[in-house]
Formats: structure tokens, sequence, C-alpha cells
């Protein structure tokens, strides 16, 4: 490492301009974060001509800032409103919402919170320090071993909501189908389009996410409005008790590290994404705690494992961008088109020709943390007031805000319908019990398995042989196997699942 | 968000102080414009429509808003924008694509003649790459390595992958076509070994520097500006091309005097220092100047050719 150019980087960083662009940005983002309805690619797309106006430095770390502050503000409505704004955030609140519940809406908002800066910083520590020269590692996960991982993530994520197996069955079932709509990879032929061409590029993810995740909450609550309404209100306390306290972060310390490697190893492999990565930690969290059946009651590690996976994944995509110039996700594809409208052409090529902007950057990036951090400490002691606001007022708003956010991601009244029809999908799955983490989890992942699963059965010319030569992806098919086999076990041995559904 | 508002006061106000590049006589747009993107943000076709938009605020003395509408490679956004008024403040800077390849391979609501054609501006850069270090470096070499052993081939889209079976058969290749879903797909699959060599939309441009790639071929009908010694297909004696041109496409019923205006503009983008600069540095790809009917003729030579080949 070029140790001038790291200080000239530092000393970029900590200009004032700097310290104004990359707070701005992450006040931005964490509040479209907490906003339900918007997402963080949507506000990158946004900001980009933002930062047509700012050194290329400060567009950067501007934007670097912003979606580390989506990944934070969208903890707040998936803890306090069960309204979680991306995929991502799914996972928070199904301890989240709970524990604010509870009364307690400030420690949760306080664990997501230093789940996410410790997640964040650790992540972008390994970035800096260790990924790019070890890029190359990533390309040793090929096809084959990406079509186990995505293979063994479906299994595994789908038996964390530990319901009726045959009602898993049929939601993870019928997010595999609705995964399969759109252009055939090979022949361009459209499947299932009916002749729309909205639909040539598959289900828009964000209708199907906020629709199921954030709209149908939104009917259950107004339902239970009408009919509950004395249960509907949380009574925030006076005095000190809601906040975090030493022992219950000591607890969670743990949790967060894990959750922090799995975001950042699911991150540095292209295509997997940060909802991948938030479900995949909770499940390890589960299975790895001697109290699972607390898990979808109220468990702060269960916000610790999903927030310090989802905010680790940000700055680990960006290790086969840098590396390799490869993105890890769409926001990382969206700051490749950043880079180059300010005439920098990310990948390899940067370390090499302009290493210190690269570090100005990693120090933009730690500085984005830190602030993030603050930002967020007082942030949470106002939103937590949300929870005062009568639902009444609370689920409109909510409502405009998940309608407007379809708007503005240009799909028009087509996935407006296609939003309103999720919704209601999503409401009838909450009501009658059916897993929608597993139908929304195998919405996501059918599209990269079957790709991967294509390559790889095309690459092998229909050989099994070929696995031997292919260790990693061995361990992740037998993995994939005992998950399955313990998910049968379990469904014939117990009439009780091990834990109520955690979703609902 | 307020941020935001400023800012684009700001540039709108700018906009209008600067007197426009555009002639007196012309047609001028009266009200602030929108460009429509067939594609998500970020990708090379939105980078240069957001960097052309600028050059168009110049031009025009108004502001231009980008609109995204991703999806079907464009099949989206023309399937809307041909309803929308035919009075020039609502244009596409669109990808041929949507057109020459969409209605042969699916029905579409919209065909060719629904629209009008102002000027191209950018030029496609189709290319056949392998990795630096596969055992071939050349189109010929490749060959001769395809005559021993089985080879696999990272396709993109059904055209090159027609095209490259052709060859195949040809020469006499055992050749296994494997998909990528997009071009983003390629780069680990031929990085990591994965696939012998792949169909480039324009990734070649940041790893062959590197030498982590090297460029074999173009499927293009010209040369590339960029590698004026990587032979074309047709140069190679094989009767194929692929190309894909960026233009303005306007509504159909847009009258005369528009379509001429926006020619200018392309015109005057193209010479625009910013816009070369993004297009070529940044994006690698080609600036490339036609006129309307010239770009409306191409598109239709290159849609009959891609007719042609998958009617195979």
């Amino acid at each position: 490492m070029d140790f001038s150019a790291v200080g000239a980087a530092a000393s970029e960083a900590l200009s004032l301009a700097s310290f104004i662009g990359i707070g701005g940005g992450v006040l931005l983002g964490y509040v479209v974060g907490v906003i339900p309805g918007l997402s963080r690619s949507v506000a990158i797309a946004i900001a980009i001509p933002m930062t047509f106006y700012m050194s290329p430095f400060i567009a950067i770390s501007f934007l670097i800032g912003l979606s580390k502050g989506t990944a934070a503000g969208s903890a707040v409505s998936a803890i306090l409103l069960n309204a979680p704004g991306e995929a991502s955030s799914a996972a928070t609140a199904l301890d989240g919402y709970p524990l604010a519940k509870q009364g307690k809406p400030k420690t949760a908002l306080q664990i997501g919170l230093l789940a996410s800066v410790i997640g964040d910083i650790l992540a972008t520590i390994i970035l800096i320090f260790v990924a790019i020269p070890f890029a190359r590692v990533a390309l040793m996960f090929g096809p084959y071993e990406m079509a186990a991982i995505l293979a063994f993530a479906l299994v595994f994520i789908a038996g964390l909501s530990s319901g009726n197996v045959f009602k898993g069955l049929a939601a993870g079932g019928f997010g595999i189908f609705l995964g399969t709509i759109g252009l055939d990879n090979q022949t361009g032929l459209p499947r299932l389009t009916f002749g729309y061409a909205e639909l040539m590029d598959g289900m828009p993810l964000i209708a199907v996410a906020i629709g199921t995740l954030a709209l149908s909450e939104m009917f259950v609550q107004s339902e239970k409005l009408r009919y509950e309404r004395e249960t509907m209100s949380v009574a925030l306390k006076k005095d000190q008790s809601d906040r975090i306290t030493w022992p219950i972060f000591r607890g969670i310390v743990p949790t967060i590290l894990r959750g922090t490697g799995i975001g950042t190893f699911v991150g540095a492999l292209p295509g997997l994404g940060p909802s991948v990565g938030s479900f995949m930690s909770y499940g390890m969290a589960q299975k790895a705690s001697k109290n699972p059946e607390r898990f979808g009651k109220g468990e702060p590690k269960g916000i610790a494992a999903s927030e310090s996976a989802d905010n680790a994944v940000i700055p680990a995509a960006l290790i086969p961008l840098f590396g390799l110039g490869i993105p890890g996700n769409v926001s990382a594809a969206l700051l490749i088109g950043a880079f180059a409208i300010h005439g920098i052409t990310v990948g390899p090529l940067l370390l090499r020709d302009e290493p210190e902007l690269l570090y100005s950057i990693f120090a933009g990036m730690i500085l984005a943390s830190l602030i993030m951090l603050v930002l967020g400490w007082y942030g949470l002691m106002f939103f937590a007031q949300i929870t005062k606001v009568p639902p009444h007022v609370v689920i409109p708003i909510v409502i405009f805000f998940c309608l407007a956010g379809m708007m503005l991601q240009g799909y028009g009244t087509f996935g407006l319908i296609i939003l309103m029809a999720f919704a209601l999908l999503g409401y009838l799955m909450k009501k009658y019990d059916y897993s929608f983490v597993t139908f929304l989890v195998a919405f996501i992942i059918t599209p990269m398995l079957e790709l991967n699963l294509r390559q790889s059965i095309i690459l092998s010319r229909g050989d099994w042989a070929i696995l031997l030569n292919r260790p990693i992806a061995m361990i992740f098919i037998a993995c994939t196997f005992i998950a399955l086999v313990a998910l049968i076990i379990r469904t014939f041995r117990k009439e009780k699942p091990l834990a109520d559904a955690p979703a609902d | 968000m307020k941020r935001r508002n400023i800012l684009t006061a700001g540039a709108a106000l700018c906009a209008l102080m600067t007197a426009p590049v555009a002639m007196a006589d012309e047609w001028r747009p009266t009200q602030p414009m929108t460009m429509v993107i067939g594609f998500a943000a970020g990708g090379s076709t939105d980078i240069q429509g957001r960097v052309l938009a600028r050059s168009l605020e110049e031009y025009f003395g108004q502001p231009v808003n980008v609109v995204n509408q991703p999806g079907g490679g464009g099949a989206v956004a023309l399937t809307r924008f041909m309803n929308a008024a035919p009075d020039g403040h609502t244009f596409m800077f669109g990808v041929m694509l949507g057109l020459t390849f969409s209605p042969v391979v699916t029905e579409t609501e919209y065909d060719i003649d629904d629209f009008r054609y102002a000027g191209t501006l950018v030029g496609g850069q189709f290319g056949v790459i392998a990795a630096g270090d596969a055992p071939f470096q050349t189109f010929e070499e490749l060959i001769e390595y395809g005559r021993e052993n089985p080879m696999t081939y990272a396709q993109q889209l059904p055209m090159d992958a027609a095209i490259m079976q052709n060859i195949a058969d040809q020469e006499g290749l055992d050749l296994a076509m494997v998909p990528t879903g997009g071009g983003g797909g390629v780069a680990p699959l031929l990085l990591g070994g994965e696939v012998d060599f792949a169909f480039s939309g324009g990734i070649h441009s940041q790893y062959v520097p590197t030498g982590d790639m090297n460029i074999l071929a173009f499927f293009t009908r010209d040369r590339s500006p960029f590698y004026e010694d990587v032979p074309t297909l047709v140069d190679l004696g094989y009767p194929y091309a692929m190309d894909d041109f960026r233009s303005f496409f306007l509504p159909g019923d847009t009258p005369d005097e528009i379509v001429e205006a926006f020619e200018n503009a392309a015109r005057f983008a193209v010479e625009h220092e910013p816009f070369v600069n993004v297009t070529v540095e940044n994006t690698q790809h080609p600036v490339v100047f036609m006129d309307g009917a010239e770009t409306e003729a191409t598109l239709r030579e290159i849609r009959a050719a891609n007719e042609a080949l998958m009617a195979d």
C-alpha cells in the first residue's frame, strides 16, 4: 500500500466539503430508507444527477454514504411499522417489530443501528485490507458453486419459517413459479408474459417486495385497527428502561460478528445480494442460539443478525467491483454508472491509475459509517416517536409512500396494478399463515438459480463427474441435502413445529 | 429531497440563462424536455444519455429530464413511447436492438414504422472476446484450437449465438452455448476460466488494457476505431454482421421541422466535448453520426439481416 497516497486520501476525506457531501448522502439515504416504498437503488438512481455538480471523490462518497444510509434507515420502518422498505430488511422486522410492540422501540432501533454500523465498518476494513488483493478468490465460485450455494440458501431460508411444511412448499413453489416469468436467458423468447412488454424482465422485484412486505402489512394493520383497536397502541415508557444495556450488547456481539462474516461473503460473490445475506445470517443466528424458540418474539440477536449482514453486504459488494470490475449487486452496478459520469472507469485499473482516489473513497466510507452512527443515534430518538402516532394516521401515509415509490420506479400504472395484486397476495398469505418470507426468497433466488444451473449443465455437458473437481460445490450440495433431510425429519417427527412462524 | 429541488432549479436557471445554440429560424422547444431511456440507470446507454441531456440543454436552451423505463431490452420504453405527443418535447435516446431484434423474436405492439428517426450519435461495439491467457490470441487460432478441443461460448443474444453456431458448423467445431443473462454475467465466466470465449457488448474496454482479456474479432460491419488491427467477422470471410447504434427516436407523427431540429442537435452533440469524452473515454463507444434517413435505412438493413439469421 502506498502510504503517501493514504495520507493525501485521509486529508481529502477530512475536509469540510467532504463532511457536508458525505453527511448529506447519509442523511438523505437514511430518510429514504425510513420511507417504505423507496429503495436503495431508486435513491442512488435519483441522486446520480445531483452528483454532476460535485468533485468525483465527494460524488462517489456521497453515493456510498447514501446507500449505507438507506440500509440503516430501512431498519426503522421494519422495526416500528413492520413495513420493511426492502426485502433485505424483512428479517429485521421478524424480531424488531415484536420488540417494539413490547414497549421497547428504542432498544430495538439501537440494536439495529449498532449492528448496522459495526457490520458496516468491519466489512469496509475487510474491503480495504484484505479483499482487493484477494478479489480473484471470488472467481473460484463459478456457475457450479453459485448454483449449489443458491440451492442451499433456498432450502435453508425456506426451513426458517417452521409453520406447516406443505404451506411452506406452496409458498415457495409459487415464488419459484413467478420467478420463471420473463425472457428466456438463452433463446430470448418470452415466457408467461401474456404479451405484456413490462413482464419481459420478469415480475418487477420492487413491486413484489413492496407489495408483499410493506403494503400488505398496512392492510393487516387496518384490519386490526377495525377489530382490535385497544391492542394497537404502544405506550412509550417515560423512564430510561427502554435503551440498550451493556448485557444486551455483549450478548449480540458474536451475532454481529457472524452476521458481518456472512454479509461479507455474500456481498463479495457477484449476484447474491443483501436479502440472501440478511436471511442467511438470521437463520444461522437462530441455529446457533441456545434458545431458538425466542426468535420471532423480540430476540435482540435476530435484529443484530439481520442488520449486520444487510449492512456488511454494501462495502463487500465493492470487493468484486474494485478488484475485478464486476458489480456485486444492483446498487454496485449503479455506482459504475456514477463513476463513469465523473470520468472514472471502475475496475482493476482504478487501483493502478488512481490509487489516491480509491483511498479517498475508502476514507470517505469509514467517515460515512461514523456519521451514520451519530445521525442514527439522534435520529432514532425522533423516529421512535412514530409509535406514538395513531395507526389511522400512519397507515394512509405509508400506503401513499408505497404507491408513490412504485411510480418513481418508472413502471407506470402497470407497476401499481402489480403492486396491489401482490399486496393482496401478501395479505392473504399473512392471514392464512403462508410464509411470505419463503415466497419472497424463492422469488428472488429462482432466476439466479436457474441461470447458474443451466450454465452448469451446459458447461459440464451433462457429466456429473465434473463435480469431483469442484470441492466447494460439493460441500454446498451436501449442506443442501442435510438441510433438506433435517427439514423433512422435523416435519414428520413433530406435530408442532419448533418455533411458531416467526413472521406473524 | 429539498437539496435536489434546489439543484434542479439551479440547473434549469443556468440552462435558461445561457442562450441556446440552435438556429433562430429552427424549431425550438417551448418547455422542459423529457428524454426517455429504455434501460436502467447506470448502464452505458444511461450514462451517455445523461451526458447527452446536458449537451442538449445547451443546444435547445431548455432543461432536459432523463426518464428511465427499463425492461425487455428497450421494448417497454418503445411500447409506451409510441403514444407520446409528437411535439418534440418527449424524445427517446434509443438503442436499435429494440427495433431490429425484439420484433423478430417476439410479438411487439410497435414496429419500425411507428417512429421517426432523427440522427444517430453512438455506434456499437459487439465483439468476440477470450481470456488474456487463453491458448489462442486471434480468431484464426481459436478456430484451429476448436478443431482439436470441445469449446464453450458465453452468448448474450440469440443472434450472436446463431452466428457462432453457424461458424462452428462451418468449421466443424464442437461448441456448447452458455447463456449469461446479460452483460454483467460474462466477465466472471471468462475471468474464472469457465468458458473459452464470449460475446462482449462493450465490457472488453476495461479488461483489454489490463491484459485480462483479448478481443479476437468484431461482429460489427466496420472495424472498431479503438482496435484498428482486430478484424471483423466479414474480414475473416464469414458473411455475418451484427450491429447496433444509438439514435434519437421520435413518435411517428412528428413533423419534419422537429425531426430536422433533432438532426441538427445530434450534429451539435457529436462535436460537443463533454459528450464525446464520456462516450469515448468512459463507455468506450465510438461516436458515429448518421442523419435521419441514413439511420432509418441502416435500421431496416440490420433488421432484415437479423430476420434472415433467425429464420435458419
